[in-house]
């Protein structure tokens, strides 16, 4: 009976490891075993906060059963001491791809390829191949003994792990990294779902861009919710079925950089998910943002190599900012810890696991807490993936994953001699092994006495014999337990090895062997001291000392701290003001407040105004560029014929050099569009050039824009034969293609009309929210404006007239280069012209272009706008606007209007931006010159009072660049002579954006 | 029957009128011009000045003292008007492309890399409808430049007027252009759309192929009837004997003096440099090997993420300034050309230097540049007239319009295919 019980709480215990192979057959005697341990006076770490000296761990059956200063030791237990040695929880990596199959992503083609349209995924399942919430990791796990042992060996007792694969990638799944089947390690199932901005292996065209990335998730995140709500009976669809099940989950968001985690913080934040996101380690650049998202992260320990700089013409390729980054990245998670962001630790990205602990001891070099360390790998990850209760710490009932280690676990030298998991015994280093190391006098009967050294590491020890001061011999050597052999050759020039084996006695070792030529040879090695300690106090003075300044951005002309708005008042400036008055000579303007808040003469500077004189310089708006593509990450989706769901808002890059560069072209607002490759593209972002300021602050979230295209991008006519496979290939089609989305549009927003006006809505099934056709809706409700990329005047006849018969009317058309020739038709229909000053002759559909175009339309009745749609363009866009008054004979005040206050009504921003006027923004540019002339330069570039760009401080930032540049080299030499591991520098420029760029084929002359 | 013939009419009528202006008559009238503020083109100005020429020379030029004979001249008063001479493109694809996207109208870029037999000269197209709206912004001189691979081919000088390109020529075959490997190469990234620049991996192995061509082509030019004939090798002679430039593309400072110490070791006399983005850091050695730099469009980005952001548009003057003979052309453009005189606008804006100096870079330095200083460059007694009226400043936009034009003295018409669309849509829309 006894027996009986014994029997049932051991299958108790054993719930998790064992039962899963209860229905397994047995080759033999059953061979079931309690593995009841007690692990004595070792020193317990139990979690960060506690503690043990001389502390008991008893673990059975996997489980920890108590843990504590005195625990009473039943019978039957194996007892082990562990006098000086610590025992720590083991490592929980969240971010794993251990045991999944291998994701062999197919290298994208040089040069285009035929679009796929359809997913070529067999099944039931969804639209598109990137969202697969179908997938299982605990489905395609299989244990890989090779990759867990050399995870154990640098400490992980558990994973997460899932298959990196995708947009929606599933679920996945915590397995312990025993040496055992996948029954006995996987310890849950769908523990998790998984996502990603990445497509991953999927061949499917859509998405192309980042920001259809956005979108698809989006998108399939309100699809789930239909089809959980009704939908199901309409269609079946294994992945939306998947998508509800995991969503309840534990969700885990990988991104790449700093801006990728406040992208999908917004994503969450949509959905009501407050997910877990992988970061890509350089969020102490963005840490106030970072931590406004309330985001908890997965931050990897990937410090960049550093920069090779030894020969001053490679060294030229480095930026400030790499080099920064290279110097302040290991402080990365100090920083964390710091902001109060919760944090786990990942060996994601690390060629070599062992790199883990080296970059760990150096992030606490960096300020990181030894607590805050320990936190990172055991508890918080193991809360992060909803495991506490198995996991993470040495607690009573949680799984037997510990470490037994020489001693404070982040040490240099420290040694993890056994890594035990789910109360199995896994043999890192002998935990037995004896510490030879010190000096010996060691005679062999029959040779010169000699001495031995032994140093290094007490994992690995190194040997050497000294004869004299010039004769030192490395003998081979193997200990085993109490056991050593030695063999050497004592004199280099004849052949001829002594071999000896030998065993410890106390502090000595002693043995036997025979000398070359066979003779008997006793030998003894007298322990005569230990090993002197290395400082380490030397390696710690490189590090934390000099360390730089954060700059907002993180490149090498961003601020050191983010302007603010000021008092500001200008004095006796020529004021161009865009209103009645026209030009105002002798004028003072006063900003408070972010506003222009007064104009005048003489007017008094209120207290703590910084007070500019504007004697002989002008003062005018700041310069709005209606068609820009700086500041993004990716410009063009264009899969599909159509991609209003898309949103440029969601790929703003606030790092962007070229924002400085046109505050120092005057430009404060530009209005980011999606290129021109489909008829119906993306979603504008119109930004406030705010350098040094997150996307979310450089956005003007109430201009709400979409870009159309017509013509030769559209209907894909430079592209090859390979573009032959999308509709339209005519401007025909083209014109099909707004009738029929509109069409749709209207139907699905007359069905949520209808919907909305139901009294009882419990009993019917909300129409599917399509996101593609909210925008378009939003346009025939007259709650969104088209920017229209537009050549000839067929299409530009033809986009006005569908509109008239949809009644909605199309805003602004950009490019429009040959407006002139139907510039009477866009005044009667109310439409603007945002226009090139001069360009031609680049395609078939501007060979009629003419930089009179501006003048005609302009006389005609329509507001234009000169653009740049270029980013070196932008800087000069008040030289562009003076090519109105060479080529056609703009006044020079009208002129002036096309690059502010024009592009501010087609913007319908006017009542905000564009004049000089009390009440409007203080968005201002002071001009050395007169603004038209190809002399003038700002002196100061401010946005709503705050000064972004003042050339004086741009000179002395210049300098101080330089210096910085050139401090940061050296530290970077004295590196590299240090020993540290270097990388070739590489420059990396990112695209220049112009609407025509899918994929950087453009030909070298075809622009816009 | 009446009505075919009387279609055929109005066609040919309307054909008339869309084509180019017929390129002037040669000057049969001596002209002088008053009043105006003369530009030299050699850094000088002459306020309130007086310029006369005759069968195309320019026989007195200086202030209103000047005595000239104005018996049988046309005698144009340009008070308050500014001359200049022309402005020379160099390194452009003027009249050997028209429309970008459009390969039949594409004569620029040959099959192979080492090229130098092949000739802008004869492809040049007197007939393309950029040309006349070049005119109209100064543009009085170009240099067609072949491009693509190493070595792209010989480029020649032309007056932007003329029935063909036997009559439009100024200088045939000036020089031969050499793409240096750059010591950082790009490569694209396909997955996020960005460029990697590192090193160079394949550039000794280029540099290698250079030593053996210009070697061969060398030991080529030593023989007088060499046998077999080898169209390449002879296109190079003109190099070794002194008569031709070579115009090397490089861009870095290394590239620059591993270019010209090359050029150097094969006995070649006058060697250009064509984009010397970074020739400031090599300015000693330019000055003190004498070596020009025809700098691209200052209208661009800077290079590097931590440039100043108007380094750019300061480098000319302080190229200038270091003693370095500096020319700027618009890149390998053809179009955008019409914007060539703002560069020089640019390069006043941002450096310390006049106006005037910085015209120079568009008139006489290229002109010396390209062995043409003799009849053309600068406004000089006993040179071309090849010069122009402007409203304004012809280097800034606020003045640059151009209201005559004269090429070897001849007037030229200054209408373009732009100008005629703008008059028939002001018509249309009664606009004046």
């Amino acid at each position: 009976m006894r027996k009986l019980v014994w029997t049932l709480v051991g299958l108790l215990a054993f719930s998790t490891l064992s039962m899963a192979q209860q229905t397994f057959p047995r080759n033999g005697a059953y061979d079931e075993r309690p593995g009841r341990y007690a692990f004595i006076n070792a020193t317990v770490v139990v979690d960060p906060q506690t503690t043990l000296e001389k502390g008991t761990l008893l673990i059975e059956n996997g489980k920890i059963v108590e843990v504590g200063p005195s625990v009473r030791i039943p019978k039957g237990t194996f007892t082990i001491d562990l006098q000086g040695k610590f025992i720590y929880p083991s490592l929980l990596e969240l971010d794993s791809d251990y045991g999944m199959p291998e994701t062999k992503s197919e290298a994208r083609g040089r040069g285009r390829s035929a679009q796929q349209m359809e997913s070529s995924k067999k099944g039931a399942f969804g639209w598109n191949q990137a969202i697969q919430p179908e997938m299982q990791a605990a489905i395609l796990f299989t244990p890989d003994t090779k990759k867990s042992a050399d995870l154990r060996k640098n400490g992980w007792g558990t994973a997460l792990v899932h298959p990196h694969d995708g947009i929606v990638r599933g679920t996945g799944a915590v397995v312990t990294l025993a040496d055992e089947p996948a029954n006995a390690v996987l310890l849950r199932a769908q523990a998790s779902a998984h996502f990603s901005l990445d497509k991953g292996t999927s061949t499917q065209t859509y998405p192309g861009s980042l920001m259809g990335s956005v979108a698809l998730l989006r998108q399939a995140y309100y699809d789930a919710e239909w089809f959980a709500k009704g939908g199901k009976a309409i269609e079946t669809n294994l992945s939306l079925e998947a998508f509800n099940q995991i969503k309840s989950l534990p969700s885990f968001f990988e991104t790449t950089d700093k801006l990728g985690i406040l992208r999908a913080a917004d994503i969450g934040k949509e959905f009501g998910v407050k997910y877990i996101i992988k970061s890509g380690g350089d969020e102490f650049q963005r840490i106030e943002e970072v931590k406004a998202t309330g985001a908890s992260l997965i931050v990897p320990l990937v410090f960049p190599a550093t920069p090779d700089v030894e020969d001053p013409w490679d060294a030229e390729l480095v930026t400030v900012a790499e080099l920064k980054r290279w110097e302040m990245a290991p402080g990365n998670p100090a920083a964390l810890a710091k902001a109060g962001i919760p944090f786990a630790l990942t060996s994601q990205g690390l060629k070599n696991k062992a790199d883990f602990w080296t970059n760990l001891r150096k992030a606490i070099d960096y300020g990181l807490s030894k607590e805050k360390a320990l936190e990172a790998i055991t508890l918080t990850p193991a809360r992060f993936a909803a495991m506490e209760d198995q996991l993470g710490s040495l607690k009573k009932g949680k799984l037997a994953n510990f470490l037994i280690t020489s001693g404070d676990l982040f040490s240099a030298d420290n040694i993890i001699y056994e890594n035990w998991i789910q109360g199995k015994k896994h043999v890192v280093n002998d935990l037995n092994a004896p510490d030879l190391r010190g000096t010996y006098d060691f005679s062999v009967k029959g040779l010169s006495p000699m001495s031995l050294k032994i140093t290094g590491k007490l994992n690995k020890p190194e040997y050497q014999l000294i004869l004299n001061d010039t004769i030192k011999i490395t003998p081979k050597t193997s200990v085993s337990g109490e056991l050593i052999t030695l063999s050497f050759q004592p004199d280099k020039k004849t052949p001829g090895t002594v071999r000896l084996t030998g065993w410890l006695k106390g502090k000595n070792l002693l043995g036997e062997g025979e000398l070359s030529d066979g003779t008997p040879a006793s030998w003894t090695a007298t322990f005569k001291e230990a090993l002197v300690a290395e400082t380490t106090a030397a390696k710690k003075a490189e590090t934390t000392s000099e360390m730089g300044t954060l700059l907002f951005p993180f490149v090498g002309l961003g601020n050191e701290t983010k302007p603010v708005s000021e008092t500001i008042l200008i004095k006796n400036a020529t004021v161009w003001t865009n209103e009645a008055e026209g030009i105002v000579q002798n004028t003072d303007v006063l900003v408070q407040n972010g506003k222009i808040s007064k104009l005048g003469k003489s007017l008094a500077a209120p207290g703590g105004a910084r007070v500019i004189d504007g004697t002989g310089k002008h003062l005018t708006n700041g310069i709005i560029d209606e068609h820009s593509h700086i500041a993004l990450l990716a410009v063009n989706e264009s899969a599909q014929s159509s991609t209003a769901e898309v949103r440029m808002s969601d790929v703003i890059n606030s790092e962007d050099i070229n924002i400085y560069r046109q505050l120092a072209g005057g430009v404060t607002t530009s209005q980011l569009l999606h290129g021109s490759a489909n008829s119906i593209g993306g979603q504008s972002a119109v930004i406030k050039l705010k350098w040094g300021e997150a996307p979310a602050n450089l956005l003007m979230p109430e201009a709400k824009y979409i870009k159309f295209a017509l013509g030769e991008n559209v209907k894909q006519s430079n592209w090859g034969d390979i573009a032959r496979v999308r509709f339209p290939q005519t401007r025909m089609g083209v014109e099909q293609v707004f009738f029929d989305h509109f069409i749709r549009a209207k139907e699905y927003s007359d069905s949520w009309k209808a919907y909305n006006a139901l009294k009882n809505k419990a009993t019917a099934t909300a129409p599917r929210r399509d996101l593609e056709l909210d925008a378009l809706a939003e346009i025939l409700n007259k709650e969104r404006f088209i920017t229209c990329h537009s050549y000839v005047q067929s299409e530009i006849n033809m986009l006005m007239k569908v509109a008239d018969s949809l009644n909605f009317k199309v805003n602004t058309f950009t490019h429009i280069l040959e407006g002139y020739k139907v510039a009477d038709k866009m005044a009667s229909h109310g439409v603007g012209a945002s226009t090139f000053a001069d360009w031609w002759a680049y395609k078939m559909e501007v060979k009629e272009a003419i930089p009179y175009n501006a003048a005609l339309m302009a006389r005609e009745g329509v507001v234009v706008s000169i653009n740049s749609d270029d980013a070196e363009m932008a800087r000069r866009l008040n030289q562009e606007a003076a090519k109105t008054v060479q080529f056609g004979g703009i006044s020079e005040e009208d002129a002036w209007k096309m690059v502010t206050l024009n592009p501010a009504k087609l913007l319908h921003l006017d009542s905000r931006l564009g004049s000089v006027k009390a009440g409007k923004d203080a968005d201002l540019v002071l001009w050395n010159n007169h603004p038209l002339s190809i002399y003038a330069r700002p002196d100061f570039t401010m946005i709503e009072g705050a000064i972004y760009f003042d050339y004086e401080a741009d000179q002395k930032k210049q300098e101080k660049l330089a210096q910085e540049r050139s401090q940061l080299i050296q530290k970077a030499l004295s590196s590299k002579a240090g020993g540290a591991s270097t990388a070739r520098p590489e420059g990396r420029i990112p695209r220049m954006w112009h609407c025509e760029d899918m994929s950087g084929f453009d030909s070298v002359h075809s622009h816009d | 029957m009446k009505k075919i013939i009387f279609g055929l009419l109005a066609l040919c009528g309307l054909q008339a009128q869309a084509q180019n202006p017929a390129p002037a008559l040669p000057q049969a009238k001596s002209i002088v011009l008053t009043g105006a503020t003369i530009h030299v083109g050699n850094g000088q100005v002459i306020a309130n000045g007086v310029v006369a020429f005759d069968k195309g020379i320019i026989t007195a030029i200086g202030g209103p003292a000047t005595t000239v004979d104005r018996t049988n001249a046309e005698v144009i008063d340009l008070s308050g008007k500014h001359i200049f001479p022309g402005i020379i493109a160099m390194g452009s694809t003027i009249g050997i492309q028209e429309i970008a996207s459009v390969r039949a109208t594409l004569d620029f870029e040959e099959i192979g890399d080492m090229n130098p037999h092949v000739r802008a000269l004869i492809a040049y197209n007197t007939d393309s409808e950029v040309i006349p709206t070049l005119r109209s912004s100064g543009i009085l001189l170009a240099q067609a430049v072949p491009q693509g691979g190493f070595i792209s081919g010989s480029s020649s000088v032309f007056n932007t007027d003329g029935w063909n390109w036997e009559d439009a020529v100024l200088k045939k075959d000036d020089g031969i252009w050499l793409s240096w490997p750059a010591y950082l190469s790009r490569s694209f990234n396909y997955d996020d759309y960005s460029i990697t620049v590192k090193k160079n991996e394949k550039r000794a192995d280029i540099i290698a192929t250079f030593e053996t061509f210009f070697a061969d082509a060398k030991a080529y030019a030593d023989v007088e009837n060499p046998s077999p004939v080898n169209l390449r090798l002879a296109a190079m002679k003109g190099l070794f004997a002194g008569t031709q430039n070579l115009y090397v593309r490089a861009d870095y400072a290394k590239d620059i003096l591993e270019a010209v110490k090359f050029a150097q070791k094969f006995g070649i006399k006058k060697v250009v440099i064509s984009g010397g983005s970074e020739a400031l850091k090599v300015a000693d050695f330019l000055k003190e090997n004498q070596v020009s730099v025809v700098l691209g469009a200052l209208h661009r980005l800077p290079g590097r993420q931590d440039d100043d952001v108007y380094a750019v548009y300061e480098l000319p003057a302080k190229l200038h300034k270091a003693g370095v003979k500096v020319a700027i052309s618009y890149d390998d453009e053809w179009w955008r050309v019409r914007n060539l005189p703002f560069q020089a606008g640019s390069a006043t804006a941002f450096g310390t230097m006049t106006s005037e100096e910085a015209l120079a870079f568009l008139t006489l330095n290229p002109a010396q540049i390209m062995g043409i200083d003799a009849q053309v460059g600068s406004l000089e007694k006993g040179k071309q007239a090849t010069l122009l009226v402007s409203k304004g400043d012809l280097l800034d936009m606020r003045g640059n319009v151009v209201e005559h034009a004269f090429i070897k003295g001849a007037k030229i018409n200054l209408d373009d295919k732009q100008k005629r669309l703008y008059q028939k849509y002001k018509e249309k829309y009664g606009q004046e």
